[in-house]
C-alpha cells in the first residue's frame, strides 16, 4: 500500500477506530448499569424473601419471644450480654477470695478482643469478645484452687473460661499450719456477647 | 443506492448521466470531439466524487470464446494473463471472464475473451475523469451489459440476435442460450431509406459469421429482436418478417416499461438504453487495466471503512440500547419488589405490635441464651487434669511435684518457664499445634532419695510415665526432662571424680495430654 493511499484512508481509518471505541465504550457502560441494576434488583428480592420469610414465621417470633426474653433478661444482668462488667468482676474477685479464705489476688486484664473461638459456636448475629485476665495468688494446696473458680463462678458476675494455670511449691514453706505452700499463675477469659442489628426489636 | 456516473462512449458522441436511487438523471450528449470533452469536464466537476462507469460502443471491439484446461488461484491468473498478452498485446483494454465449464470430459474452464482495440477512444474521457477526482470504476463493452436486457425482454429462444440502430452503425449481439456469445457494430447506412435493406443483410451477415464460427448453423431458427428506441423501425420489422426471420420489435413505450425509464431520456439518445443497464447491474467484464481503477479501489475500500464504522455504530448502539432498556426494565422491577417489600415490612411492624416487650429480636433472644448454656455446658476445668496427675502419684511415693501447669487451648503446653507462661495469650485460630484445643499440662517434680543412682531415679520417672499412659483419661505423655539425659543426640560431659551421693535429688519434667472428651 502506497503512501498516497494510506493518505487517503487515514481519515475513514480514523472514523473506524473513534465507532469502535465509542461502540466498545457505550457497550461496556451500558452493560455495567445493566449489572448494577441487575445486583439492585437480586439483593432487593432477598430482601423481600427474608421479610416473607419474617412475615410468615411472625407467630413462631412471638413464641420464641415468650420462651426467651426472662432468661435473656438475666444474662444481661449477668453482664454476659452488653458491655463489659469489670466492676462487677473484681467484686466477684473480691468476695471469691473472702469466702476460701485466700491470701489475696493480684489481677490484671487486658484489653477486650473478639473470641477467637467463637466461630465455632456458630454466634450468628452475636458478637462474642472476651478479655483475658492474669491472676496471680497463694494457696495452701491444689484444692483451694478449685474452690476458688467454684466461688468465683458462684458470684455470676459474668460467664469466663479457665484457661491456663500453673501452681509452683513455694521455697520459703516453713513449719506455719495456715502458710501458703502454692503459688498459682491463671489466666481465664471473660466472655461477653453483643447483639447485632436488632431488627425487628420492640423494646 | 451509491450515486454513479455513468458514460457511454462511441465513434460519434458521448453519452452521461447521473445515477440516483436507482434512476438516471442529468442525462447529457457530448460529441466526440475536444469541445465535447471540454463540456464533458464541467458536467464531470459537478459530479461531486461519485465513481464513473464507462461503456464504449465501438467498432474496434473484440470477443473470443476460448477453452482452457481447467485451474484455480495464481495457475489461473498466470494462464488468462498469458492468453491476453498473446490476443491484445498492444491494448491495455482487455479482460477475461469465466462464463462455464466444458461438458467434455475433462471440464475444461470457458473464457470469453474480450477487448477494447482503439484505446485512443476512452483516454480523452477518462483523464477528463481522473482531472476531476472521479474514481473509475470500470470500462465495459456495450454488448456486456445488454445481457440484462435479454432477461428483461424474457426471451426463451435459444438463438436470439439483438439488433439495435445505433447513430453510428447496427449493433448486432448474439445471445445463445441466454448466454452472451458475440456482438458487431456494422458502419452501415442507417438513413431511412436504405436502413431496412442495411439490417437485413447484416443479420444475413452476422448469421453466416455465426456459422463460421460454429456458433449457430444457418438451418437453427433464430430470433430477432429489433430495439427501437425512436419507433421508427416498424417498416424495418416487417422487412425482417418478410424474410422468413421470427422478429420481435420492442418500442420505445416498451423499452421504457420494461426498464423503468423515462421515455424521454430514450429519445434523447439510444445509449440511455445501456447507461440504464449498466447503472442498475455493472458488469464483470471490465477492460479497465489496475492503474485507471486504482482510485476506484481506494474509493471502495473508503466506503467499506464507512460501511464498517456505521455498521460498528449501529450494532453500538442497538446493543447499548439493549441493554439500557433492559436496565429500565429491571429498574421497574426493582421498584415493584421494594413496594412489595415494604408492604410486607409494614404488616410485619403490624404483627410485632402484638409481640412481648423485647430488648432485641427473637433470633438474637434465642441466640444469645443458646451461646451462653452452650459456653457454660462446653467449659473445661481443670479436675480432671488433676485427678490423673493425682492417682498417678499415688503409686509413684518416691516422686514429689515441684510445678504443675495445665491448660485448655490449641496446641500442647509449652515446656519453657512453666510460671512465665501462664501469661501467654491462646494462640490464634491456626496456630500450629492443631486446630482444636485440648487439655495438656506439664509436670516438674523430684525423684527423693536420688543419692546419685541414675538408673534408679530414670527407671522411677519412667514408671510414673507409664501410669499415666495407662490412665484412659491420658492420650499422650511425653518425657522431656531426666536427671541424666543419655540420649545420643546430644552431647554429655561430666566427670568422674563427682561424689554421686551430694547430689540428693533428681528432677524430671512431663508434658501430659488428655484426650478430647466425647
Amino acid at each position: 500500500m502506497t503512501g498516497a493511499e494510506l493518505k487517503a484512508l487515514r481519515g475513514p481509518l480514523l472514523v473506524l477506530v473513534l465507532v469502535l471505541a465509542a461502540a466498545g465504550a457505550a457497550i461496556y457502560y451500558s452493560n455495567v448499569l445493566r449489572g448494577q441494576s441487575q445486583t439492585v434488583l437480586v439483593q432487593q428480592q432477598n430482601q423481600l424473601r427474608e421479610a416473607r420469610t419474617r412475615m410468615q414465621r411472625s407467630g413462631d417470633e412471638k413464641a420464641i419471644i415468650v420462651q426467651y426474653v426472662d432468661k435473656y433478661r438475666q444474662l444481661e444482668n449477668s453482664g454476659f450480654i452488653g458491655d463489659e462488667q469489670r466492676i462487677n468482676w473484681l467484686a466477684a474477685l473480691r468476695n471469691a477470695n473472702e469466702r476460701t479464705d485466700l491470701f489475696g489476688i493480684n489481677y490484671e486484664i487486658a484489653i477486650q478482643q473478639p473470641y477467637p473461638y467463637a466461630a465455632d459456636l456458630n454466634p450468628g448475629q452475636i458478637s462474642l469478645k472476651q478479655s483475658l485476665m492474669k491472676l496471680d495468688f497463694r494457696i495452701l494446696h491444689e484444692g483451694d484452687l478449685l474452690r476458688f473458680f467454684d466461688a468465683l463462678r458462684a458470684q455470676n458476675s459474668g460467664l469466663f473460661h479457665l484457661e491456663r494455670c500453673v501452681m509452683r511449691r513455694t521455697e520459703d514453706g516453713g513449719p506455719l499450719r495456715y502458710q501458703p505452700n502454692l503459688t498459682a499463675v491463671c489466666q481465664l477469659a471473660w466472655i461477653t456477647a453483643t447483639p447485632e442489628a436488632p431488627s425487628g426489636a420492640r423494646p | 443506492m451509491a450515486n454513479k456516473l455513468l458514460l457511454c462512449i462511441s465513434a460519434n458522441q458521448a453519452t452521461a448521466a447521473r445515477w440516483r436511487s436507482g434512476r438516471l438523471t442529468d442525462c447529457a450528449v457530448f460529441d466526440n470531439s475536444e469541445a465535447g470533452v471540454a463540456e464533458f469536464r464541467d458536467y464531470a466537476a459537478t459530479s461531486g466524487n461519485a465513481p464513473a462507469f464507462v461503456i464504449v460502443d465501438a467498432v474496434e471491439e473484440d470477443y473470443r470464446i476460448e477453452t482452457l484446461p481447467h485451474a484455480t488461484g495464481s495457475d489461473r491468473a498466470q494462464m488468462i494473463d498469458r492468453k491476453l498478452r498473446q490476443y491484445y498485446r498492444g491494448s491495455p483494454y482487455s479482460a477475461a471472464s469465466l462464463i462455464g465449464r466444458d461438458s467434455s470430459k475433462r471440464r475444461d474452464d470457458r473464457f470469453l475473451f474480450s477487448a477494447l482495440t482503439n484505446a485512443e477512444m476512452v483516454d480523452p474521457w477518462l483523464a477528463v475523469l481522473t482531472e476531476c477526482g472521479l474514481p473509475v470504476g470500470g470500462v465495459y463493452l456495450l454488448p456486456m451489459v445488454t445481457a440484462g436486457l435479454v432477461e428483461a425482454l424474457g426471451e426463451k429462444a435459444s438463438n436470439l440476435l439483438l439488433v439495435a440502430v445505433q447513430p453510428v452503425g447496427i449493433r448486432l449481439t448474439f445471445f445463445r442460450a441466454n448466454a452472451f456469445r458475440l456482438s458487431r457494430l456494422s458502419r452501415s447506412d442507417t438513413d431511412t431509406s436504405a436502413r431496412d435493406k442495411a439490417v437485413i443483410d447484416e443479420i444475413s451477415n452476422t448469421r453466416l459469421y455465426l456459422h463460421a464460427l460454429r456458433a449457430a448453423t444457418l438451418d437453427e431458427p433464430v430470433s430477432v429482436v429489433l430495439l427501437d428506441h425512436a419507433d421508427e423501425l416498424g417498416e424495418t420489422t416487417r422487412a425482417i418478417r418478410e424474410a422468413n426471420l421470427q422478429c420481435t420489435h420492442v418500442g420505445r413505450a416498451a423499452l421504457a416499461s420494461l426498464l423503468k425509464i423515462d421515455p424521454e431520456l430514450l429519445a434523447l439518445s439510444p445509449s440511455v438504453l445501456y447507461l440504464q443497464l449498466l447503472g442498475a447491474r455493472v458488469p464483470s467484464n471490465n477492460l479497465a487495466p489496475v492503474r485507471v481503477t486504482a482510485g476506484y479501489q481506494r474509493y471502495q475500500t473508503r466506503r467499506q471503512l464507512f460501511i464498517a464504522s456505521a455498521a460498528v455504530a449501529v450494532i453500538g448502539i442497538a446493543w447499548s440500547g439493549y441493554n439500557l432498556g433492559d436496565r429500565y426494565a429491571l429498574q421497574n422491577r426493582t421498584e415493584d419488589v421494594t413496594r412489595q417489600t415494604a408492604r410486607v415490612n409494614a404488616d410485619y411492624q403490624q404483627a410485632t405490635l402484638q409481640f412481648p416487650s423485647a430488648p432485641t429480636s427473637a433470633e438474637n433472644l434465642r441466640k444469645a441464651t443458646e451461646l451462653a448454656d452452650r459456653l457454660r455446658t462446653t467449659e473445661v476445668r481443670p479436675q480432671g487434669f488433676l485427678e490423673v496427675v493425682m492417682r498417678a502419684l499415688e503409686s509413684s511415693p518416691d516422686i514429689t511435684l515441684t510445678e504443675l501447669g495445665w491448660q485448655y487451648r490449641k496446641g500442647e503446653f509449652e515446656t519453657g518457664t512453666v510460671a512465665a507462661g501462664a501469661a501467654n495469650p491462646a494462640p490464634a485460630s491456626g496456630a500450629p499445634g492443631g486446630d482444636l484445643r485440648k487439655q495438656s499440662g506439664l509436670i516438674t517434680g523430684q525423684v527423693q532419695d536420688f543419692r546419685g543412682d541414675f538408673r534408679k531415679a530414670i527407671a522411677s520417672i519412667n514408671m510414673l510415665a507409664e501410669h499415666l499412659r495407662k490412665d484412659p483419661a491420658v492420650e499422650d505423655v511425653r518425657v522431656v526432662q531426666l536427671p541424666l539425659d543419655v540420649s545420643p543426640k546430644i552431647a554429655l560431659t561430666g566427670s568422674t571424680t563427682d561424689v554421686p551421693s551430694q547430689a540428693n535429688t533428681a528432677e524430671f519434667k512431663l508434658v501430659i495430654v488428655l484426650k478430647q472428651p466425647t
